[in-house]
C-alpha cells in the first residue's frame, strides 16, 4: 500500500524525531501517501500510515481529518483552495466562491465533470494582506475578482 | 512535595505544592463542576466547566490543570467563577440535544447534575444544532453521538487505561465527531468502563438500554466471580432482577474499573436455560417436584448407595471453580461427615499428580510497583484482565515484561521479550533459568541442573530477574495441563527464591483459592477428580458441574457419572443435557448475584457479599441447599442462620497443606501438546449464557491454532476441525503445539 519510494522519504522524517517517536512523523507520512495514491486518502491508506508508524489508526485518522490538507473524497487535478476566513470573508470571499461554483458548475467539495478542478473552502492561508485570496498547488492568489477568477480558471489544464 | 497553604473561598487549606487544584478541593469536598477531569486519566482541560477565580489570575482558570502555589488565594463561587462557569454550560449546551426524556443517562448524568446547577432555564440559542451521526462499534456499548459533549474521556479512557486507543477526536471545529476508525467493533476487554466515564447518554450500556432510570433501581455491593481479582461491583436491581452491573471503588482490588465480563455476565440470569424447579429422575423420565420431595429423594439414593451400605468411600464430591467459599465449605464438610475424602474441584486438570502448587506472595497493589515481571503461560489480558491491567501501569512506568508462552498474543504493552516456547521445552528453558540464575549467584547447581544447557534465552530472562530489585514471576493457566506442570511450578518457586522474586499464581481462575481455603481438595486416602471418574463410586454430590466444558475428561466424566448403579445429585443453576443423562435427582440453585458468600482472590483476600436479588422461582441458595441436605442426612454440626456463620467457622479452621509432587523434571518432551483453554467469555456457566458478551469480538474466539507444521503432522488444514474446534493456521504458534480457545462445549476432549 506504501511504495518503497514512499517508505523511504517517511523514513526521512522520522529519523528527525527521537527514537520511539516515530509517530511524530505523521502528518508528512500522510502527505507522501497522499500524493501517490491520486491526491486523497483512504481508511486504507490511513490504516496503512499508522501500522508503518506503529500507531493506532484512530490516531492517525485524528490528524487526517483535522488538517485541511488532507483529502478524503476523490479530487481534481487541481484543488482551489479557497480561503473563507475573516479578512477574505470581509472582502467577498463568499460571492466569489458562488461565482466560481456557477463557472464551474459544481459545488465545493465536488469535482468538474472532466476531472480538472475542484473547489475547497479552507481557513486563512496567511495572505490576509492581499484578501479575497486562493491557493492553486504551490501558487496564491490574491486581490481576487470575479474577473481575475475567470482568468485563472480558463487557464487552468 | 512542600507542605504548603493556600486559601479557597477564605478558607485556608494545607495542600502540596504542584497538586492540582481540583485535586485539593475534591479532597476538601469544595464543590467544583467538571466534565473531562477524571482522577485515572490524563488531564486534558478541553471542556473549561471547571474554571475558577484566581486572584492576580487575569482570567479565570480552569482547576483541573491549574497547579497550585504558596499563598493562592482562590474563589470557587464569587461573581466571575459563577459567571465563567455559566457561560461555558451554555456553550456546552449549544449543540446538545436536550433529549433527557429519551435518554438512557437521564437521571445519572454529569451534564444534566451541572445544568441544573448552573444552566440557564431558557436558551437563547436559535439556531439549528448539530446531529452526528452514531457508530456501531459492537454489542456492548450504544452510542448516541448528537449528545457526545467532547470532554475525550472515553478516548484517554482506551489510549492510556485500556491500551488500545479505539475512540479518537476527528475532523475539527464543529465537525468533530468522537468515533472509532474502523467499524469492526470494539476489541477491549475493558470496554464497558467507557459507559462508566462518560459523563453523558453518548455511551450508554447496549443491553440496558431502554430499560429503566437509575432511581427506580436498588442498588447493592458485590463482587465478581469470574476472575482470580473479585472486583467490586454494584449490582441494579430491579423487582428482584439484576438489571446492570457498573464498577465499583475500591483501590486495592479494581480501582474503578471492571472487565467487561464482569460486567455484562448478569445477562445470564434471566436465560431460558435456568434449572428453575427440583427435579427426579423416576424409571428413566424427569419429573417436577416439591423441594422434600426432591430432598427425601436424594437422601434415600444416598441412604441406598453408600451409607446404609458402609462404603462411605464410595461417595465422591465435585464442585465448580466458581462456587462461594461458604458452599465449598459446607459440601466438603458433609462428605467428610460421611467420611469420605473424594472432594475435588480441580476438573479441568488432566494429571494431578502433577497438579501445580505455587504459593502467591505478592498483592495486587503491589504489581504496580515491580520493575520486573515473567510471565509465563498466560493470555493475560483475556483470562485476567485487571491483573494485566496492573501489570501495564507498571510497565509504563518503567518495568520490564517478560514472556514464556506457547503462541504470541496480544499484549496491550511493550514487552521487553516474547518468547515463543513449545510446551515441550517449557521446563527445560526454566530449568536453563534456574541454571544461570544460580550461576549468576555463585551457587552450585543441584544434581539435575547438571545436564541442562543454557539457552541464550534463558540467560537473559535470569539475568533479568537477577538484576532486578522487585520482580515477580506469573504462573498462568496454560500450564495447568503441560505434561511437567508441576516441575514448572517448583522451578518457578525456585528461581523466585533465589532472585528474591515474589510470585503470583494464576493457573487456576475465579473462585479456586476459595475451594483451597475450604480444604475443598482430596484427604488422605481421598481419591482426586480423575480417580474418582476410573473407580466406580456409588454416588456424587455435584455443584453447578457442566461435564463438557468443566472436566478434562469430559467424556469419561459422563461416562462414569451415567453409570446406572451411581446415584447422582446434581446442585445447577442452569439446564443441561449431559447434566440430565447421568443425574438422578435435579435441585435448582442461584446463580451468581442472588446468593450471599464470599470470593478468595489471588492475594486472599476473602470478599464476602450479600445476595442482590432472592434466588428466582424455586431456586434456593446452594449454601442452604447443602446445609438441609446435612439435616436431613443427620449430620452434626450444621446449625448456622446465615452464611456468614458458614464464613466465620472457616475462618477458624485451618486446613493443612498436603503434600505437593516435589519432584523435578527437566527433560524434553517429544509430541504434540494440546493446550486447552475455554474461551475468555465461556470460562463459567453465566458467562455463556450471556448473550451480548457471546456476540462480541472476544465472545466469538473460537478456534484451534496451530503452525503449518504442526498441522501437517496432525494432517488437518484451514476448514478443518480439531477436537470439534475449527482449525486455524497461525505461525505465531511454537511448534509441536496446538493451542484451543473453545467457546463451546466439546465431547471429544481427552
Ligand atoms: S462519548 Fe462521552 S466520554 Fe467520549 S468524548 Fe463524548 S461525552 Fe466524552
Ligand atoms: S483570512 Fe483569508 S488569508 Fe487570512
Ligand atoms: S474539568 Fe477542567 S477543563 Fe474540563
Amino acid at each position: 500500500m506504501i511504495s518503497n519510494k514512499a517508505k523511504k522519504q517517511i523514513d526521512a522524517w522520522v529519523v528527525k524525531y527521537p527514537e520511539g517517536h516515530q509517530s511524530s512523523a505523521v502528518m508528512e507520512a500522510l502527505k507522501i501517501v497522499q500524493a501517490e495514491n491520486d491526491n486523497r486518502l483512504t481508511s486504507d491508506t490511513i490504516q496503512a500510515v499508522a501500522d508503518y508508524l506503529a500507531m493506532p489508526g484512530i490516531a492517525a485518522a485524528e490528524v487526517a481529518t483535522f488538517y485541511e490538507n488532507y483529502n478524503h473524497k476523490p479530487v481534481g487535478k487541481h484543488t482551489i483552495r479557497f480561503c473563507h476566513n475573516i479578512s477574505c470573508m470581509l472582502n467577498g470571499s463568499d460571492e466569489l466562491i458562488t461565482h466560481l461554483e456557477n463557472k464551474l458548475g459544481v459545488k465545493t467539495g465536488e469535482v468538474t465533470p472532466d476531472g480538472l478542478i475542484n473547489v475547497k473552502k479552507v481557513e486563512c492561508l496567511g495572505a490576509c494582506v492581499g484578501a479575497p485570496m486562493f491557493q492553486i498547488g504551490d501558487q496564491y492568489y490574491e486581490n481576487l475578482t470575479a474577473d481575475k477568477i475567470d482568468e485563472i480558471v480558463d487557464g487552468l489544464k | 512535595m512542600a507542605d504548603i497553604e493556600i486559601e479557597i473561598d477564605g478558607n485556608s487549606i494545607n495542600a502540596k505544592a504542584g497538586e492540582m487544584l481540583i485535586t485539593v478541593t475534591d479532597r476538601e469536598g469544595i464543590s467544583v463542576p467538571r466534565f473531562c477531569y477524571h482522577k485515572k486519566l490524563s488531564i486534558a482541560a478541553n471542556c473549561r466547566m471547571c474554571l475558577v477565580d484566581v486572584e492576580g489570575a487575569p482570567k479565570p482558570q480552569p482547576a483541573c490543570s491549574t497547579p497550585i502555589a504558596d499563598g493562592m488565594k482562590i474563589h470557587t463561587q464569587n461573581e466571575k467563577a459563577k459567571a465563567s462557569q455559566k457561560a461555558v454550560m451554555e456553550f456546552l449546551l449549544i449543540n446538545h440535544p436536550l433529549d433527557c426524556p429519551i435518554c438512557d443517562q437521564g437521571g445519572e448524568c454529569e451534564l444534566q447534575d451541572v445544568a441544573m446547577d448552573y444552566g440557564s432555564d431558557v436558551s437563547r440559542f436559535t439556531e439549528g444544532k448539530r446531529i452526528v451521526a452514531d457508530s456501531d462499534i459492537g454489542a456492548l456499548i450504544q452510542t448516541d453521538m448528537t449528545r457526545c459533549i467532547h470532554c475525550t474521556r472515553c478516548v484517554r479512557f482506551g489510549a492510556e487505561v485500556a491500551g488500545i486507543m479505539e475512540m479518537g477526536g476527528t475532523g475539527r471545529g464543529e465537525d468533530m465527531k468522537i468515533e472509532p476508525f474502523l467499524t469492526e467493533g470494539i476489541q477491549s476487554e475493558l470496554s464497558g468502563n467507557m459507559i462508566d466515564v462518560c459523563p453523558v447518554g453518548a455511551l450508554t450500556s447496549k443491553p440496558f438500554r431502554y430499560e429503566l432510570r437509575s432511581w427506580q433501581m436498588n442498588a447493592v455491593s458485590n463482587v465478581a466471580r469470574h476472575d482470580l481479582v473479585g472486583s467490586n461491583i454494584i449490582t441494579q436491581t430491579y423487582k428482584g432482577k439484576v438489571k446492570r452491573i457498573v464498577a465499583k471503588d475500591n483501590e486495592s482490588i479494581n480501582e474503578t474499573w471492571i472487565s467487561d465480563r464482569d460486567r455484562f455476565s448478569y445477562e445470564g440470569l434471566s436465560h431460558e436455560n435456568r434449572l428453575l424447579s427440583p427435579q427426579i429422575k423416576v424409571e428413566g423420565t424427569w419429573k417436577e417436584v416439591e423441594w422434600n420431595v426432591a430432598l427425601d429423594f436424594a437422601i434415600r439414593g444416598l441412604a441406598n448407595n453408600v451409607i446404609n451400605t458402609h462404603q462411605s468411600d464410595k461417595l465422591g464430591a465435585l464442585a465448580s471453580n466458581t462456587a462461594t467459599l461458604e458452599e465449598f465449605h459446607l459440601l466438603q464438610k458433609i462428605l467428610r461427615e460421611i467420611g469420605s475424602e473424594n472432594i475435588d474441584h480441580r476438573l479441568n486438570v488432566k494429571n494431578l499428580d502433577h497438579a501445580i502448587s505455587l504459593e502467591s506472595n505478592i498483592k495486587l497493589l503491589g504489581l504496580e510497583g515491580i520493575d520486573h515481571a515473567l510471565v509465563i503461560g498466560s493470555n493475560l489480558r483475556l483470562e485476567q484482565p485487571m491483573i494485566s491491567h496492573r501489570l501495564r501501569k507498571a510497565n509504563l512506568s518503567g518495568a520490564s515484561i517478560d514472556v514464556i508462552n506457547a503462541m504470541a498474543f496480544d499484549f496491550n504493552y511493550r514487552l521487553n521479550s516474547e518468547n515463543i516456547i513449545s510446551p515441550n521445552q517449557t521446563a527445560a528453558t526454566l530449568a536453563g533459568v534456574l541454571k544461570s540464575v544460580l550461576g549468576n549467584a555463585h551457587i552450585e547447581v543441584p544434581d539435575y541442573l547438571v545436564d541442562i544447557e543454557v539457552s541464550d534465552i534463558a540467560m537473559q530472562l535470569a539475568d533479568k530477574l537477577s538484576q532486578s530489585n522487585n520482580s515477580v514471576i506469573v504462573l498462568g493457566e496454560h500450564i495447568v495441563n503441560n505434561p511437567q506442570a508441576s516441575s514448572i511450578a517448583n522451578l518457578v518457586s525456585e528461581i523466585a527464591q533465589h532472585t528474591d522474586s515474589t510470585t503470583l499464581n494464576v493457573s487456576a481462575t475465579a473462585n479456586s483459592m476459595a475451594a483451597n481455603m475450604a480444604g475443598f481438595v482430596p484427604g488422605k486416602d481421598g481419591l482426586d477428580v480423575n480417580a474418582m471418574l476410573a473407580a466406580d463410586l456409588k454416588a456424587y454430590i455435584l455443584l453447578d458441574v457442566y461435564p463438557q466444558y468443566d472436566f478434562h475428561h469430559s467424556v469419561q466424566a459422563v461416562e462414569a457419572l451415567s453409570s446406572d448403579d451411581t446415584f447422582v445429585i446434581s446442585l445447577n443453576s442452569f439446564k443441561d443435557d449431559a447434566v440430565a443423562q447421568y443425574s438422578d435427582v435435579l435441585l435448582p440453585i442461584a446463580s451468581f448475584y442472588e446468593t450471599s458468600g464470599s470470593h478468595v482472590n489471588v492475594e486472599g483476600e476473602v470478599q464476602s457479599f450479600a445476595a442482590a436479588v432472592n434466588a428466582p422461582s424455586d431456586t434456593k441458595p446452594a449454601w442452604k441447599v447443602l446445609k438441609v441436605l446435612a439435616d436431613l442426612l443427620e449430620l452434626p454440626g450444621f446449625h448456622y442462620a446465615d452464611s456468614a456463620q458458614v464464613t466465620s467457622e472457616i475462618m477458624h479452621q485451618s486446613h493443612k497443606q498436603h503434600a505437593h509432587n516435589e519432584s523435578i523434571d527437566v527433560k524434553v518432551k517429544r509430541g504434540i501438546n494440546v493446550i486447552w483453554q475455554k474461551s475468555p467469555y465461556a470460562v463459567d456457566v453465566l458467562s455463556r449464557h450471556a448473550t451480548s458478551l457471546q456476540a462480541t469480538n472476544i465472545g466469538q474466539i473460537n478456534s484451534a491454532s496451530m503452525n503449518k507444521a504442526t498441522a501437517k503432522k496432525l494432517e488437518v488444514a484451514l476448514g478443518d476441525e480439531y477436537l470439534g474446534v475449527p482449525v486455524a493456521i497461525n505461525e505465531a504458534v511454537a511448534n509441536n503445539c496446538v493451542f484451543v480457545n473453545a467457546n463451546h462445549s466439546t465431547g471429544v476432549q481427552s
